[in-house]
């Protein structure tokens, strides 16, 4: 039986496969848009690490007692770790970064005072507050940076853009149920007279419904696995201008994929969306057909 | 084997199909049903397959009060009756074999037995070198035997036919009623609807007439 259907779509290779696509396109949107917050998660996970504070000491520290205030900061609870940039340091750090060393060399003295990197243990926004407040209070502590604002901004377009792609799959999934609804209620028409027979025959409108069924599994199974094909393509399409793209900005950056386990994943749900049109589809117009 | 008791079928509340019709028919007999076209051979036939249910009175088949059947129980009754159709009902887009299996594909049996089955009910017919043909190909005298093995492929108890001549000439109808006595025969109840009455006179078995839903006549052909 299940063969039988699959052979009946084989038959109509045309239209089987616009039916297939038009699942594929309903299923590319919220598995891209997926995709894309996957990689904004990629970036959070990396701006994460490079959630730190800094800390800068009184312009009148010296060296030495940099040293010594750096391993006490390194002490504090809430931080994972402390690294000195003595002011030397921070002088060439900064003529590298932003190519200013002529402007630099004109200076009699280094105006930079030194700093402490602090890698926090916790890196949400309250946490980092409160650990900037913390080492604000220490002896010798100038100010204490952080950029609350902006990691605050970050997480809410990451809520935001999970909202949309659920929002999406929603909708999508919506639409892979009509496609898949109306061409099963096309070939229930198309085979009405077989119905009709078999009824009369006493067949049981789970032995009709059966074929059906399988169809719309073998229509989701097939959009599922375009989806992944245009998926793959169009991220191979992309992956050289956005590594040039990062490049320019000296970062590593590249596309991320779906991996086995969530395209077994899409495979799996579009089936299921395909079963359930047909399930739905066939319902509501087996009732409709009565042998004469 | 069927008995209807003050049976009566109204379409839209208006026109009468059928009215008062009593009758009973007992396990192995043949008979025909005959009238004029509209006179409710095919309302009566319908409330036997249960395609329908009476308006008034009961309908008896096989010890099945229909009107107190379940809807999930009538495939399952349907399966104890064969019939055949006017126009045959088979299906175009497969062979010979497969349409006379298809009673045995619906209720599952195994393929090998199915085989066997649909063999020997082609054999009966005088069709087994025609398995692979499609309905197409045949005549419609063989399309006829085809659905006739349709409906018996499955040893029915009860075999109903609709006007099962009625695109046949006399020689292929005379051939089509004496495989119907043949199944009658080794036991088989046979019920045909038919108004070729010349073919029933010579039969000479229980014909039941019916006239503007009434049953007006119940016996021997005269």
């Amino acid at each position: 039986m299940m063969s039988d259907s699959a052979l009946r779509l084989v038959r109509r290779p045309v239209s089987t496969l616009l039916t297939m696509l038009a699942i594929a396109i309903a299923l590319i949107l919220p598995a891209g848009l997926w995709l894309a917050l996957d990689s904004a998660r990629l970036l959070d996970a990396e701006l994460d690490e490079s959630a730190t504070l800094t800390v800068y000491f009184d312009a009148d520290v010296g060296e030495s007692r940099a040293m010594d205030l750096a391993a006490e900061v390194g002490e504090q609870p809430g931080v994972a770790g402390a690294r000195l940039v003595t002011a030397a340091e921070g002088l060439a750090e900064f003529q590298q970064t932003l190519g200013v060393e002529d402007a630099l060399s004109q200076l009699e003295a280094n105006p930079l005072p030194a700093s402490v990197v602090v890698t926090p243990d916790a890196t949400d926004p309250a946490a980092m507050q409160s650990l900037s407040q913390q080492l604000q209070a220490l002896d010798e502590v100038d100010e204490v940076r952080l950029d609350l604002a902006w990691l605050d901004r970050l997480q809410q377009l990451a809520a935001l853009g999970q909202r949309m792609a659920l929002a999406l799959a929603l909708l999508f999934g919506l639409g892979v149920l009509l496609v898949v609804g109306n061409t099963i209620r096309l070939a229930v028409e198309s085979r009405r007279q077989e119905i009709e027979v078999v009824t009369l025959i006493g067949a049981t409108h789970a032995f009709v419904r059966r074929p059906f069924l399988y169809s719309g599994a073998w229509y989701g199974l097939g959009g599922g696995v375009l989806s992944l094909i245009i998926l793959v393509l169009g991220g191979n399409w992309l992956a050289s201008p956005v590594a040039a793209l990062a490049e320019s900005y000296g970062a590593h950056f590249a596309l991320p994929s779906l991996g086995i386990g969530n395209s077994a994943f899409l495979l799996l749900f579009s089936t299921l969306l395909g079963w359930l049109g047909a399930w739905l589809a066939v319902g509501r117009h087996l009732a409709d057909i009565k042998p004469r | 084997m069927i008995a209807f008791e003050h049976v009566g079928k109204r379409y839209g509340g208006r026109f009468e199909a059928l009215a008062d019709i009593n009758f009973r028919v007992e396990r192995g007999e043949m008979l025909f049903l005959t009238g004029h076209s509209g006179a409710g051979k095919s309302s009566l036939l319908r409330l036997v397959m249960r395609l329908e249910r009476p308006s008034r009175g009961r309908v008896l088949v096989a010890g099945h009060d229909l009107d107190r059947l379940h809807i999930s129980q009538v495939p399952y009754y349907r399966r104890q009756i064969g019939v055949v159709f006017q126009d045959h009902q088979l299906l175009f887009d497969r062979d010979i074999f497969a349409n006379v299996a298809l009673p045995l594909t619906i209720q599952g049996v195994e393929p090998a037995d199915a085989a066997r089955r649909v063999r020997a009910a082609l054999d009966k017919v005088g069709l087994l070198h025609r398995e692979r043909a499609l309905p197409i190909e045949l005549s419609t005298g063989e399309q006829q035997r085809v659905g006739i093995a349709r409906a018996v492929v499955n040893k029915p108890a009860l075999l109903l036919a609709d006007e099962p001549t009625g695109n046949l000439d006399p020689q292929l109808s005379a051939d089509i009623m004496r495989l119907f006595e043949d199944f009658n025969r080794i036991g088989t109840t046979v019920l045909v609807a038919s108004h070729d009455l010349a073919l029933i006179a010579r039969l000479r078995h229980r014909v039941l007439k019916l006239r503007d839903g009434r049953l007006v006549g119940d016996g021997e052909a005269a």
